[in-house]
C-alpha cells in the first residue's frame, strides 16, 4: 500500500527523518572522532610517562651494571701475613705494597701515603685475599693475581661521574689520585666488566661490594609466604561466596567489607602486623615469613575478587548440564566451574603477587629495611625485600648508591613485566570460547 | 509426511502414568508463573509442552527434575509424584532425582571435555561401571541411542566442543541417557539447531520413545505434531488443554488453544 504512493509523491516523514539524520551525522561523527582524539592522547601521555620514567632509570641505572675492577700482582709477604696467625694477617698492608710496587714515586714507609692508596680498592679486597690465602696457605710467599673492586669514588671516575675541572678541594678525589689511577688504567690494570655482584652480593655499606642477593631471596621467601597463604585462602573464601553461601543481608556486608578490604591502605596492614604478628604472636621482626603473612593480608581481597569474577564468567549453561546429569553442587563447583575458572583465578593471584612484589610500606613496618650483610638462609632469617632494599640504597649518601638504586628499580620493574606477561599468557593461552 | 506421521501411532496402549502432577503453583519472587497446573504424563509416550513465550512451559519442565532449586527466588507448590512418590519430599535428594530424570538443554551444553568423557561422567559420578570395560560399554551403548555413534566412534577422545550443533546435541542427548534415566526431559532441544540436524534429533526422539517417557518443550507446533502422542497446551501459566496431539491439532476444544495453533495468538 506503502509502495503505490511512495513512487508519486514525496512522504514527507520519510524526507524529514533522512535530512535530520543528516545534520546530526555530522555532530555524531565530530563526537566520535573527539573521542578517538582523546583516547589517543591519553594513552600517547601514558606511554611518554612510562617513557621518560624508564629512560631516567636506565641513563642513572647503567652505571650500575659494570663494576671497576683492577688486576694486581699481589707478593704475599710471608712477614706480613705468617701462617701460625691466619686468618688474620697484615691484607691491607700486602695490597698497598702491590700497588705501591706498580707506580713508582710511591714511597711505601709514608703511611699517609700508603693509607690514601689503600683507599683506591674496594674495602672487600683484603677480605678476598684473605679468603684466597686462608683456602690455601701455600700461597704466602708467592705472587698471586687478583682481580678486585676499586672503590666507590675511583669507581666513580672511571664512569666519568667525577668532574675533573672540579677544583679539587671540592673534589673527592685530589690531583694526585687521579694520577694514580690514571697511570694505573694507562697500564691495562684497569677493567670494566659486567657487575654480577649487583646480583650475588648481599647488602653492603660500600656501593662497589653491595648487592640485591639477600634483597631477592627475601622477596622470594616473602611471596612464597604470601602465596601459600592467600591462594587457598582467597580461593576458599571466593568459592564459598560465590557458590555456596546463601544471599542475604550478611553475604552483601561480607562482599562490601572485603571490597573494602582491597582498598585499605597497605601501611594499614604493616601497623597491624607489627601489632599482631610481632607484638602478640612474638614473631621474629624483619622475617620474610612476617612480611610474605602481612603481603598475604593484602592479596587476599585481590584473589577473592578476581576469583568470584572467574567464577562468574562461567557459563551457566555448563552448571546446568552437570547438574542435569545429577552432579550434586561440590561436584559442578569442583569438576567443572573451578577448573574453567582456573585460568581467570591464576591471572588475578600472579597480578595480586606482582601488587605485593613491590610493596613497600608494611615491609618498613615490620623491620624488613634493616641493614643485614648476609642473604637469608630461610624465611625467618632476617632479610630485606627489593623494594626496601631500593628504599635503603635510596637513602643512603654514597654517591654509588645513586645508580645502584635505579639498577635495583631495573630488577624490580623486570620481575613485574615478567610476571604479569606470564598472567597474559596464561589468559591467552588457556581462555575458552564457547 | 507430517500428515501421514500425525496419524500414525496415535495409540498409547500402555498408558501407565509416570508423572502425576496436581496442583502446581510456581512462584518466581511475587510473580504467579504457573497457576493450578494438574497433568498426567504416561510412560513411553512422547509429550510436547507448547505454547507462547512465557507461558511457563519451561518453568514447569523445570519441575520435574528440580532445576528450579537452583533459581533462589523460585518457590514450588503443590504435589509432584513421579512413579507414586512425591520428588519435592524432604527425603528425596534432587541429585538422585536428577539421575531418574534426564534433561536435555535448548543450547547444546558438552561438557569442555572429551568426547569420551562427556557421555562417561554421570556414570562415573553416581558409580554405575566398577570397570573401564563397562564404562566403555555404557558409553557405547549411550552414544549409539543418541543416534552419534557412528559419526563419533573414531575420535571419542576429541573435545565435545569440537562437533557441529547437531552432533553436540545429540551428544548432549546421549550424556542424558547414559545415566540411564527413565524419563527425559528437553527444553527445545532443536532451537538452536538447522532444519537437517532438528530432522535428526526428531527422528531420535522417537527412537528414545521406546525406552522412555519424554517430555519435549518447543516453540514448533510442526515438530510437536512430528513427534509426541500428547500435547499439553499452556498460556499464561495455566494448563489450557492436555490431550492426544490429533486431536489438539485438529479439534481443539478450548478457544485459545484454537487461537494459538491457528496463528493468533503467541
Amino acid at each position: 500500500m506503502a509502495d503505490a504512493t511512495a513512487g508519486t509523491d514525496q512522504n514527507p516523514k520519510t524526507g524529514s527523518t533522512a535530512d535530520a539524520v543528516r545534520a546530526s551525522l555530522a555532530r555524531r561523527n565530530r563526537k566520535q572522532r573527539t573521542v578517538q582524539v582523546l583516547g589517543l592522547g591519553a594513552i600517547s601521555f601514558a606511554f611518554l610517562m612510562l617513557f621518560i620514567l624508564i629512560a631516567s632509570l636506565v641513563s642513572s641505572g647503567y652505571h650500575a651494571f659494570t663494576q671497576t675492577h683492577i688486576t694486581l700482582e699481589v707478593f704475599i709477604d710471608p712477614e706480613e701475613v705468617p701462617l701460625e696467625r691466619l686468618p688474620r694477617g697484615g691484607f691491607d698492608d700486602v695490597l698497598e705494597a702491590s700497588l705501591a710496587s706498580v707506580l713508582e714515586g710511591v714511597d711505601p714507609n709514608d703511611r699517609a701515603t700508603m693509607r690514601a692508596l689503600g683507599g683506591l680498592l674496594s674495602n672487600g679486597a683484603q677480605f678476598r685475599l684473605r679468603d684466597r690465602v686462608v683456602e690455601s696457605p701455600d700461597l704466602i710467599g708467592q705472587t698471586v693475581t687478583m682481580t678486585v673492586p676499586v672503590s666507590d669514588p675511583y669507581d666513580q671516575l672511571n664512569k666519568g661521574l667525577i668532574d675533573r675541572e672540579t677544583p679539587e678541594q671540592h673534589r673527592r678525589l685530589k690531583d694526585f689520585e687521579i694520577g694514580w689511577f690514571d697511570r694505573l688504567n694507562a697500564s691495562n690494570a684497569i677493567s670494566k666488566p659486567l657487575n654480577t655482584g649487583l646480583i650475588s652480593n648481599p647488602d653492603s655499606r660500600f656501593p662497589e661490594l653491595a648487592g640485591l642477593k639477600g634483597a631477592l631471596i627475601g622477596s622470594f621467601w616473602a611471596l612464597f609466604v604470601c602465596f601459600l597463604i592467600s591462594f587457598p585462602l582467597g580461593i576458599g573464601a571466593a568459592i564459598y561466596l560465590e557458590e555456596f553461601a546463601p544471599k542475604n543481608k550478611f553475604s552483601d556486608f561480607v562482599e562490601v567489607n572485603i571490597n573494602n578490604l582491597a582498598a585499605v591502605p597497605s601501611v594499614v596492614f604493616g601497623l597491624l602486623a607489627l601489632a599482631v604478628f610481632i607484638g602478640w604472636f612474638g614473631l621474629p621482626r624483619s622475617a620474610p615469613f612476617v612480611g610474605g603473612m602481612t603481603l598475604a593480608l593484602m592479596t587476599m581481597p585481590t584473589i577473592i575478587i578476581a576469583t568470584r569474577a572467574a567464577l562468574k564468567a562461567v557459563p551457566p549453561s555448563i552448571r546446568e548440564a552437570a547438574l542435569g546429569v545429577g552432579a550434586s553442587k561440590h561436584q559442578v563447583v569442583f569438576g567443572h566451574v573451578l577448573p574453567l575458572a582456573m585460568p581467570g583465578i591464576l591471572t588475578g593471584t600472579i597480578i595480586g603477587l606482582a601488587q605485593a612484589l613491590g610493596e613497600t610500606a608494611p615491609l618498613l613496618l615490620i623491620g624488613m629495611n634493616a641493614f643485614i650483610t648476609s642473604a637469608p638462609s630461610g624465611p625467618f632469617d632476617s632479610a630485606t625485600a627489593l623494594p626496601t632494599q631500593i628504599f635503603i640504597w635510596a637513602d643512603s649518601p654514597e654517591r654509588g648508591f645513586v645508580s645502584r638504586t635505579s639498577a635495583a628499580i631495573l630488577v624490580l620493574l623486570g620481575f613485574l613485566i615478567t610476571m604479569n606477561a606470564i598472567s597474559i599468557y596464561l589468559r591467552n593461552r588457556f581462555e575458552r570460547n564457547w | 509426511m507430517m500428515n501421514d506421521m500425525r496419524k500414525i501411532d496415535r495409540d498409547t496402549a500402555v498408558s501407565d502414568t509416570k508423572i502425576q502432577a496436581r496442583d502446581v503453583q510456581v512462584f518466581y519472587g511475587d510473580a504467579h508463573a504457573i497457576k493450578d497446573v494438574s497433568v498426567d504424563i504416561l510412560d513411553k509416550t512422547v509429550t510436547a509442552f507448547i505454547g507462547p513465550s512465557g507461558c511457563g512451559k519451561s518453568t514447569f519442565l523445570r519441575c520435574l527434575n528440580r532445576m528450579n532449586d537452583t533459581i533462589d527466588i523460585a518457590r514450588v507448590e503443590g504435589d509432584i509424584q513421579i512413579d507414586g512418590s512425591d520428588i519435592y519430599d524432604p527425603s528425596i535428594d534432587p541429585v538422585q532425582l536428577r539421575a531418574k530424570v534426564g534433561m536435555v538443554f535448548q543450547k547444546p551444553n558438552p561438557f569442555p571435555k572429551s568426547i569420551y568423557d562427556n557421555i562417561a561422567y554421570g556414570p562415573r559420578i553416581h558409580g554405575l561401571a566398577r570397570t573401564k570395560a563397562e564404562l566403555d560399554e555404557i558409553v557405547e551403548r549411550s552414544l549409539r541411542r543418541g543416534a552419534i555413534w557412528d559419526e563419533v566412534k573414531d575420535r571419542l577422545h576429541e573435545p565435545g566442543t569440537g562437533l557441529s550443533g547437531g552432533q553436540q546435541q545429540r551428544l548432549c542427548i546421549a550424556r542424558a541417557v547414559a545415566t540411564e534415566p527413565e524419563i527425559l526431559l528437553m527444553d527445545e532441544p532443536c532451537s538452536a539447531l538447522d532444519p537437517i540436524a532438528t530432522a535428526q534429533v526428531e527422528d531420535l526422539i522417537d527412537e528414545l520413545r521406546r525406552n522412555y517417557s519424554v517430555v519435549i518443550v518447543t516453540h514448533s507446533m510442526q515438530q510437536a505434531a512430528r513427534v509426541s502422542q500428547k500435547t499439553a497446551f499452556f498460556h499464561l501459566g495455566n494448563l489450557v488443554e492436555y490431550r492426544e496431539t490429533g486431536q489438539i491439532f485438529t479439534n481443539p476444544e478450548d478457544p485459545r488453544t484454537e487461537s494459538y495453533i491457528t496463528g493468533r495468538i503467541g
